[in-house]
């Protein structure tokens, strides 16, 4: 791999990091890498937002070249929301351009002494005052940047005033609208007075085989292109899931307290693509191209939402207005915020609104289930820290602790639940409950493999949806897939056979490595993630669902069924190799994995 | 009798099932569009067939044998090796994991097959149900 440029923000100093090519062959990269290399620092005592605190952007050995959707880089730090492990990937072209630049990683820490923008051309960094984009929202940052800079072609990663004002779920933002949107890492930015960083790069990604690359990414490309999940995610993006998602049950509604919403259908990626869809939008070589652009009214072309966005602001709030949902969509882009995060804590506004917990001397005005205009003025008063939205900003679990109501909060860990109901496809139980960054969907896109994406060339085995312990030991082995896939920050769309990755990252790499090996890398990642919260205090406590989660719906495909949780943890640490006791995993799992120095930090 | 997968009589019978089976006819109500079934050759199979199916509110409307695609211009064309295809019909391969992990290709309106993926695994029920033995 190519070097990691760190940036002391404080003393403006810069070094070059080149990553012990044992490393490179242990963690291929991306986010398991992060976690290697971020190791010492991220401890228990360390203040996410204090100026000691690293935020560590990586890409992975296929990113940026013409292989199969793999324009993506990752963010990993500690996270402000949680306290624990942060990670947080994003598409576009901003990492393949930081590639370009003949830099694999960027490594900030440091606080600047007032609001500044990196500006990387090629290998010469430039620290520039960002006084004029201070305060300014996602889209005009990253204009106003790309117009100071004056050489076409360049990338903007900015946060928002979300970030600014350290709002803790506030993410980074590059292109159109791409975000590494969870864990607070923007608020992380923040509080380091960093509000961009452009990118501009001319240099070749050095490719170990390339007579060997170039046929494998072009023949990928084409499976790519003719296999029927892309065709769905190509025509209708990755809200083409809706329909069948609410079949199963896996929608959640009314802040996951309701099986059936009359609404559904008019909100789906199928209606938006035969009502408001005008184009789409893809990543650094992507022949998927999920991202949508729609026009409303106004006539203006626009980021249209993605499967999250349309849940969260649409069922999730008993909304059936799609124009209403692009423009939610667009007011947390433009300030910077997570989109499941910041519509999962105004569900609970709702919700606890409706309960009486809170009334309208709280929140100045009423919520109603349906009617989002509330839901626009919490996301003002959440991004400005106003109000109720002071609170809000600190994410659902410390907002219901504030009014006395935690355990009402759908979060695991500090994380908002992402919109894949476990009462629908009961392997996001565990997904959710063992996740390192909280209730992550993409640690492992399990409901996926609960709809019928179990691929026996990774040895995984269909289970039947509502299946228990079962397929515990099927859920771990798709984490260590993700978490390879993390590491080579690949798109979790890139429906393509192992075989074919592990053969790219061969001819790129110079490797000789098989599906087993990508495997073991991704296993290593997951558990050196564990011991990282482990260290940071989580426990065997902390593998738990919230208590909507738990509790069977009265309506809807899979009214009575609830996740029985806790046999399926007992099989899961069992197929993990964890202690059951302390959730950590053991020594001998650690040694397993060459993490014998992480072995001795945990049990001495 | 024993009705063997793929052939003439397996698709007449499997237009009987259509027009016969009430829960078909319930499920499918609002579908409207026709398909042809493409099963390339692999295993014992060693020629190409392709099925013609007009599927119209609950109903086959009519199935016809193809010797190409240039013929027809259908709403949705599937496609799949005998081997996958069998394994569907016996109930191996669930349809939903053949067609994500790249066992079924499906060309069409995405929009469409999305909206009605419960029609399109009634109407695998149906095939499986009139599939005594396979080739």
């Amino acid at each position: 791999m190519q070097p990691i440029l760190k940036v002391n923000l404080t003393t403006g100093e810069t070094s070059e990091y080149v990553i012990p090519v044992e490393l490179e062959r242990d963690y291929l990269g991306g986010a398991s890498l992060a976690a290697r290399l971020l190791y010492p620092v991220l401890t228990r005592d360390l203040d996410p937002v204090s100026p000691e605190s690293p935020i560590l952007f990586l890409n992975g050995p296929l990113s940026g070249t013409a292989g199969p959707a793999v324009g993506r880089f990752v963010v990993c730090g500690k996270s402000p929301a949680t306290g624990l492990w942060a990670e947080s990937n994003c598409g576009g072209f901003w990492g393949p351009e930081l590639r370009f630049c003949g830099y694999d990683g960027l490594w900030i820490n440091g606080k600047a002494d007032r609001p500044v923008y990196l500006w990387l051309n090629n290998r010469k960094l430039e620290v520039r005052d960002a006084a004029a984009v201070w305060g300014k929202d996602m889209y005009e940052s990253q204009s106003i940047i790309k117009s100071e800079i004056g050489l076409p072609g360049a990338h903007v990663l900015t946060i928002g005033p979300a970030g600014e004002n350290g709002v803790l779920f506030a993410g980074l933002y590059c292109d159109h609208g791409r975000a590494a949107g969870r864990t607070g890492l923007g608020a992380v930015a923040g509080s380091k007075n960093l509000k961009a960083i452009a990118v501009k790069g001319t240099q070749k990604i050095p490719i170990a085989r390339p007579e060997l690359f170039a046929p494998l990414r072009s023949a990928s490309n084409h499976f790519l292109k003719e296999d029927t999940v892309t065709q769905v995610a190509h025509e209708l993006g990755t809200a083409g899931v809706a329909d069948y998602a609410d079949y199963l049950g896996g929608t959640p509604k009314k802040y996951f307290h309701q099986g059936f919403f009359e609404g559904v259908d008019k909100v789906s990626g199928s209606t938006m693509a035969e009502t408001i869809l005008v184009g789409v939008s893809a990543c650094h070589a992507c022949v998927i191209a999920c991202g949508r652009v729609v026009r409303l009214e106004d006539g203006e072309k626009r980021k249209g939402p993605e499967y999250e966005t349309i849940v969260g602001f649409g069922p999730n709030l008993l909304n059936d207005d799609l124009a209403a949902i692009v423009r939610l969509g667009e007011v947390c882009d433009r300030y910077g915020m997570d989109v499941i995060s910041a519509s999962n804590t105004i569900g609970l506004a709702y919700h606890l609104y409706e309960n009486g917990v809170i009334t309208e001397k709280d929140t100045g005005f009423p919520l109603r289930w349906g009617d989002v205009t509330g839901a626009e003025r919490l996301l003002h008063l959440m991004a400005r820290r106003e109000g109720i939205g002071n609170f809000m900003a600190d994410g659902s679990r410390r907002f219901a602790a504030h009014f006395g109501a935690e355990e009402e909060a759908v979060q695991v860990n500090g994380l908002e639940v992402a919109y894949h109901d476990p009462r629908g496809v009961s392997g996001m139980a565990l997904v959710y409950a063992t996740s390192p960054r909280g209730a992550c969907h993409n640690k492992s896109d399990y409901f996926l493999v609960d709809w019928g994406q179990a691929e026996t060339s990774l040895g995984l085995k269909f289970f039947e949806r509502h299946a228990g312990a079962e397929k515990a030991a099927n859920v771990a082995r798709h984490q260590d897939w993700r978490s390879a896939c993390d590491s080579l920050v690949l798109c979790l769309f890139a429906n393509v056979p192992a075989e074919m990755v592990a053969g790219l990252v061969n001819a790129a790499c110079g490797y000789d490595c098989s599906v087993d090996d990508l495997l073991r890398c991704g296993e290593r990642g997951w558990n050196l993630k564990r011991a990282i919260n482990n260290r940071m205090g989580l426990t065997r406590g902390n593998d738990k669902l919230p208590k909507a989660l738990l509790e069977p719906l009265a309506d809807g495909p899979v009214a009575g069924f609830a996740p029985d949780l806790e046999s399926m943890l007992l099989a899961y640490y069992s197929a993990r190799g964890w202690d059951p006791v302390t959730g950590r995993p053991t020594r001998e799992k650690l040694c397993a994995l060459g993490l014998e120095d992480v072995a001795k930090d945990l049990w001495g | 009798m024993a009705i063997i997968f793929p052939s003439p009589e397996w698709l007449q019978s499997l237009f009987d099932k259509l027009n016969s089976d009430e829960r078909y006819a319930q499920i499918a109500r609002n579908w409207e569009g026709d398909m042809c079934v493409v099963i390339e050759p692999s295993g014992p199979l060693t020629e190409q067939h392709i099925y013609y199916l007009d599927l119209w509110h609950g109903k086959c409307r009519k199935t016809e044998t193809l010797k190409d695609l240039f013929s027809v211009k259908s709403k949705f064309v599937l496609t799949a090796t005998y081997e996958n295809i069998s394994h569907i019909m016996k109930g191996e391969l669930d349809p939903m994991q053949a067609m994500m992990t790249r066992k079924l290709q499906v060309h069409g309106s995405m929009a469409y097959m999305m909206r009605n993926v419960p029609t399109v695994l009634d109407f695998v029920r149906c095939c499986r149900e009139v599939t005594t033995e396979i080739l």
